[in-house]
């Protein structure tokens, strides 16, 4: 079939060792050849939000019974690129009582660690990603880095409203991450690794010799964990239902209100190339990464499955009212976390259920969930373990 | 000067440069963001040394959940001496001896320690990270978490009180 890592790794060996006849040390081509591949994949999730913001307008207007945008090129197809030139030729404005230096450097806090956070996803068979042992941990550590765009925003706009809206979105993403990192503890816990890759070829088994078996059609934990990430990650992209942050009808557009031009553009793209990379962690630690049949090439599968859940992102935003403040932090704290929490406990009843034996204790207790928050049911959940 | 030893020294300079923003500046979101800064550039030393798991850690709660936590603080109690707050104690000279008198002591202290010429290769770290916590630091790990609920439940009762 026709895959992609293969081809890109030996072209990636051929680039290093022409860099190599050119006169370069070792070191120095591995360099070259690092900077490529970063400058490949920059270039490649760049064009994310572009197909993303396409997507979205043509299903929002199919679900409004509308054609959305038409007139630019087929279709409608070059309206995201025309939108952008304009973006680009716009005014950038700064308001006078804005403090200069955080206002610009909101756009580039929020935006700069949306690149990083791909570095570990799994793409599909043989794709030169970065094997990082602490991927997934990783993912949510780098992507925690852009709360504080949005709160430099607020603060630095000299806008309450934006002040207001980057307040929400501070409260909002902290508490949200935490039920979104303990519901990915009963993956790690299954598969005893942080590495998104791992935990993607871990899923490539078959029950019955049909069955998947990824992690979603695990009888009840599954379903729990891969409902919980899912809301979390809707609520950590500050979309609609969870859009507080820029609630239009309340606050303008909350903080990117004083942004105008390629600024406002980049707030933008991080949101939508976050959606995408959301999708692909759903992918990778539920829907088994690239696994599927052998008439498609593994990137083809991880990318359909991402593209499956993008649009379930998009759907959701069209379909459901805006949550208020209060019921939105209620929904976190009295529901999300004790669901996420309940699941560990069940996962970690379910292992010792499957596996009775003493070698379980060491590879399976080797994920230390509470390094990442401390929770009351830690203390708990490690004496079961050891147990 | 060989590469690792030129990452070091610049990041050194980055984050003293960094900390002393935080303790001189008049604007307090501003010194607030370059504590930020200086966290951050302190997960880069933990992965220079090795310490992935421990960098990442350091980035996702000092990063995403202290200092997001504190700036949010600084936004609520927002008032206008916020931009001209003093930044000098009143008793600066014997904070000032004092301060001088830990340095030197450092100082003194890290030059009898024999620093590895070579820098470890990096190496996933987490597996063995969990045996230590789970096996022989068992106790402590658990005595740790037994402060985390305390902190917990101390703020349940906070939030409660307000409440009712």
């Amino acid at each position: 079939m026709f895959e992609i890592g293969p081809l890109l790794i030996q072209a990636f060996t051929y680039a290093r060792q022409f860099l190599t006849t050119l006169g370069a040390t070792p070191l120095q081509a591995v360099v070259g050849i690092k900077f490529l591949q970063t400058t490949l994949t920059i270039s490649i999730i760049l064009a994310i939000p572009l197909f993303l913001v396409y997507a979205e307008r043509k299903i929002s207007a199919f679900m409004q019974a509308r054609l959305g945008p038409m007139h630019t090129g087929p279709w409608g197809l070059l309206q995201t690129p025309a939108d952008t030139i304009k973006l680009l030729f716009k005014e950038d404005i700064v308001p006078q009582g804005a403090d200069r230096l955080l206002h610009l450097l909101a756009v580039i806090l929020a935006a700069a660690p949306v690149f990083v956070c791909f570095a570990p996803v799994p793409w599909g068979t043989g794709f030169p990603l970065i094997n990082l042992d602490t991927g997934i941990l990783f993912v949510f550590a780098v992507s925690g880095v852009s709360t504080l765009g949005i709160l430099a925003a607020g603060w630095g706009s000299g806008n309450k409203f934006s002040m207001l809206g980057g307040l929400r979105g501070a409260a909002q993403m902290v508490s949200y991450e935490i039920p979104r990192a303990l519901s990915v503890v009963p993956v790690v816990l299954f598969y005893s690794s942080l590495n998104l890759q791992t935990i993607a070829t871990a899923q490539m088994e078959r029950w019955h010799g049909w069955m998947p078996k990824w992690f979603i059609f695990y009888p009840g934990i599954g379903q729990i964990a891969f409902i919980v990430f899912l809301i979390a990650s809707v609520a950590e992209t500050n979309r609609i239902p969870f859009d507080i942050p820029e609630a239009e009808s309340e606050l303008v557009s909350g903080y990117h209100t004083e942004y105008s031009g390629m600024k406002f553009a980049f707030f933008f793209l991080a949101e939508y190339v976050y959606v995408f990379l959301s999708s692909a962690l759903v992918t990778t630690l539920f829907l088994g990464g690239a696994d599927g049949a052998a008439f498609l090439p593994s990137w083809m599968w991880f990318l359909g499955k991402t593209l499956l859940i993008v649009f379930l992102f998009l759907w959701f935003r069209w379909t459901f009212p805006r949550l208020r403040v209060d019921r939105l932090m209620q929904f976190c704290w009295q529901f999300l976390l004790p669901l996420a929490l309940v699941n560990i406990v069940l996962t970690v009843g379910w292992m010792m259920c499957k596996t009775p034996s003493q070698d379980v204790l060491p590879t399976q207790a080797a994920i230390p969930s509470s390094e990442m928050h401390g929770s009351p049911d830690d203390a708990g959940l490690t004496k079961a373990v050891e147990k | 000067m060989t590469l690792p030893l030129g990452i070091f020294y610049a990041l050194s300079a980055l984050m003293i440069g960094f900390s002393l923003v935080v303790v001189t500046s008049r604007n307090l979101f501003r010194g607030a963001m370059c504590l930020t800064a200086s966290m951050g550039f302190v997960a880069a030393f933990f992965a220079l040394l090795g310490g992935d798991f421990l960098a990442a850690s350091q980035l996702l709660i000092y990063v995403g959940g202290v200092m997001v936590l504190i700036l949010f603080v600084v936004m609520f109690v927002q008032t206008p001496d916020l931009f001209r707050a003093r930044q000098t104690s009143v008793r600066w000279i014997p904070a000032l001896l004092l301060a001088g008198g830990v340095g030197a002591l450092f100082i003194r202290a890290f030059c009898h320690i024999e620093s590895p010429t070579e820098l470890p290769v990096l190496q996933p770290t987490s597996t063995a990270l969990g045996h230590l916590l789970l096996g022989d630091m068992a106790v402590p790990f658990e005595v740790i978490s037994l402060v985390l609920l305390a902190a917990l439940v101390g703020a349940l009762v906070f939030g409660l009180e307000r409440e009712s």
